[in-house]
């Protein structure tokens, strides 16, 4: 079934002028749900992908409910499936309001259709916002990462490497023949500024391996700054975004990404010092061996920049309050079922002073509070601190080490007499880091 | 219940008279600060952790709104609503009062030239569980509380009488995640109440 369908999209989509297509974009976003179960039916035969009209009969009458899934299947893998139907619609021409249904839709058609589960409430949030601010940071790191005017090996190679990042992008892109085609790059290709960090090095943890003591272990680390939260005028949700992360032998240890939503000028935009109020749509990701937190948020408040003396030297701020749409965070002992932390929404807020130099910063401190209430698991209202410094120092053009120091702090209270929980986690990396960065017109950082 | 359905009925009827006057105002949708107020019948589900079935109740809601315009399509305003049921039982036996409700911030968008808009949501959500005396006098009056999450979604019609004034039909359902409630006698965990509504509402815009 799910080949003719494909077959019938290839068909239709076999124009490489890009224009909105929404019919297409659902359809996508059905036949990606379609494909994934099939799959998990046949391939891997797995008993919940084997659903049909009773279980739909059974899912309708019954509605919503929380799932027992394990937390980086609920905070990683569904929002990252969120991101390929919210690109099923960036790719089919659809903008990022356009965007967001198609992410709702595909989610909430795979809780009610795609699975012999009753429909799980935490998966519709996650997967439909996840998906969107996971979604809207990778349909621009794909198009960065492509480049329509390249030719032959380099070519293919940059369509292959930007798959893991925009799968149906680049499904789309080649049955459009645009793996080879010859053309201008979109406006996402080129953002103003634009800078790219990638370290290797060793990190010392207490609790990393065991219930007590400093253990070490090896982390890569990957950061992307897209655009410029104080230089640029807004233009479109998401024309600046930060994403970070965190790879250790034990896995995604945080993948952590703000994008803009919307942005205003507080002050002249010529002035030396700019002030900008910002929307932020948020997703965060942590998971290490003491703690798991992760979850959907919308901040606002200001970005900041007051330049010192005229060597490019200055210091950015901000500030920023959040509302937490749907968190979770781990709760030994408690939880609902096999599942061993709570869902809830919350509020919060963060600041950081940063030294930069043209752009860059080198020297960062920065503190965040989170509360959240859970709504699901146990009765427990739970606060985390988190803050730390990190610095970043050049070597050669590009080499440079880093070295952090964060800590990681909660408590959690019951209502129901359970012990107070209050665990802290501090941690220090030393890496080795290669850096590039562009400025406006492709320029190299100063 | 009765009374509700008869006054969405008549409401309807209204609104179905502004329809003929739409050929003589111009077409467009609000601008500026607007604000919309509006009632009809409505339905609530609720399921909760080990409940071997979901309970449902119709009830009586209202809502209000009030924003402002991003684009030329596009909406977004506050929304507040409220689902009121007073013959609701999480038992089967007990007349709870259930009143379940949302705060949202919501997006209404009108993908063409009519009044046809799709609205969608996310905000705070609230439940309130009251069970009266028993006669007898051996249970006491009691009051339980939930908040959580609450996502909306729907669609809606603007009919606009005047170039001031419209009419405004919604399908919307309201999904709220309010956590545990405790009852005398028990506790009801991970409640999550799904109210569906449709109702009629007036506009100012």
């Amino acid at each position: 079934m799910t080949a003719p369908l494909l077959a019938v999209l290839a068909l239709l989509q076999f124009d490489s002028v890009p224009k909105p297509r929404p019919l297409l974009a659902v359809g996508e976003a059905l036949a990606i749900n379609v494909f994934v179960n099939r799959v998990d039916a046949w391939v891997f035969n797995d008993d919940w992908a084997h659903t049909g009209p009773k279980w739909w009969r059974r899912n309708i009458r019954l509605g919503w409910e929380w799932d027992e899934d394990a937390f980086p299947t609920n905070m990683f893998a569904h929002p990252y499936h969120g991101g390929l139907y919210f690109n099923a619609g960036r790719s089919n021409g659809l903008d990022y309001f356009e965007s967001v249904p198609i992410a709702f839709m595909g989610s909430w058609t795979w809780e009610y259709l795609g699975e012999t589960y009753r429909p799980s409430l935490n998966d519709w949030f996650m997967t439909s916002f996840g998906g969107i601010t996971l979604g809207e940071m990778f349909h621009r790191l794909g198009a960065k990462i492509r480049d329509n005017r390249a030719t032959g090996f380099t070519r293919t190679i940059r369509e292959i490497a930007s798959l893991p990042v925009d799968p149906i992008g680049g499904f789309n892109r080649l049955i459009r023949g645009q793996w080879t085609a010859q053309g201008p790059n979109p406006p996402e290709h080129d953002p103003t500024t634009y800078a790219l960090r990638l370290g290797g090095g060793i990190r010392f943890a207490r609790r990393l391996s065991a219930d007590s003591g400093f253990g070490s272990m090896g982390t890569v680390l990957l950061d992307v700054f897209y655009g410029d939260q104080v230089a640029e005028a807004y233009k479109a949700p998401f024309d600046v975004f930060s994403l970070r992360l965190l790879v250790t032998p034990q896995g995604i240890n945080a993948l952590r990404g703000t994008g803009r939503l919307y942005a205003t000028n507080l002050n002249s935009p010529s002035g030396r010092n700019r002030h900008m109020l910002a929307v932020n749509q948020r997703y965060d990701f942590i998971k290490n061996p003491a703690q798991s937190i992760g979850g959907q948020s919308v901040e606002i408040g200001i970005n900041s920049r007051f330049l010192m003396g005229n060597k490019g030297f200055g210091i950015r701020t901000a500030l920023f309050g959040d509302g937490i749409l749907l968190g979770a965070i781990d709760a030994p002992g408690t939880g609902f079922g096999e599942r061993h932390y709570d869902f809830g929404p919350g509020l919060g807020a963060r600041w950081e002073v940063a030294l930069e130099k043209h752009g860059q910063r080198f020297l960062r401190v920065f503190s965040q509070l989170e509360w959240i209430h859970a709504v699901s698991g146990a009765s427990a209202d739970h606060v985390v601190n988190f803050g730390g410094i990190e610095g970043g120092f050049p070597i050669t053009k590009h080499l440079g080490f880093a070295a952090s120091s964060t800590i990681f702090g909660r408590v959690s209270t019951y209502s129901d007499n359970r012990p107070r929980d209050a665990r802290d986690y501090p941690e220090a990396r030393l890496l080795i880091t290669w850096t590039k960065a562009w400025f406006a017109q492709g320029q190299p950082a100063r | 219940m009765r009374r509700t359905l008869l006054v969405f009925a008549a409401l309807a009827v209204v609104c179905a008279g502004a329809v003929s006057a739409q050929d003589s105002i111009p077409k467009r949708h609000r601008r500026g600060l607007w604000g919309e107020l509006g009632s009809g019948p409505g339905y609530v589900r609720v399921a909760c952790s080990d409940c071997e079935d979901v309970i449902g109740a119709s009830g009586t809601t209202s809502y209000f709104r009030i924003g402002g315009v991003i684009s030329k399509n596009v909406l977004i305003g506050f929304e507040v609503f409220t689902l009121l049921d007073k013959g609701f039982g999480f038992g089967g036996k007990d007349t709870t009062v259930a009143e379940t409700g949302t705060a949202a911030i919501v997006l209404l968008w009108y993908p063409g030239k009519t009044g046809l808009f799709f609205k969608g949501g996310v905000g705070a959500a609230f439940g309130q569980f009251s069970i009266p005396a028993d006669t007898s006098g051996l249970v006491p009056a009691d009051t339980s509380t939930g908040g959580g999450i609450g996502l909306t979604f729907g669609l809606g019609w603007d009919l606009p009488i005047s170039r001031k004034f419209a009419f405004t039909v919604n399908a919307a359902a309201f999904v709220t995640a309010l956590g545990d409630v405790v009852l005398p006698g028990h506790e009801v965990d991970d409640v999550i109440a799904t109210n569906y509504q449709l109702s009629v509402g007036f506009v100012i815009r």
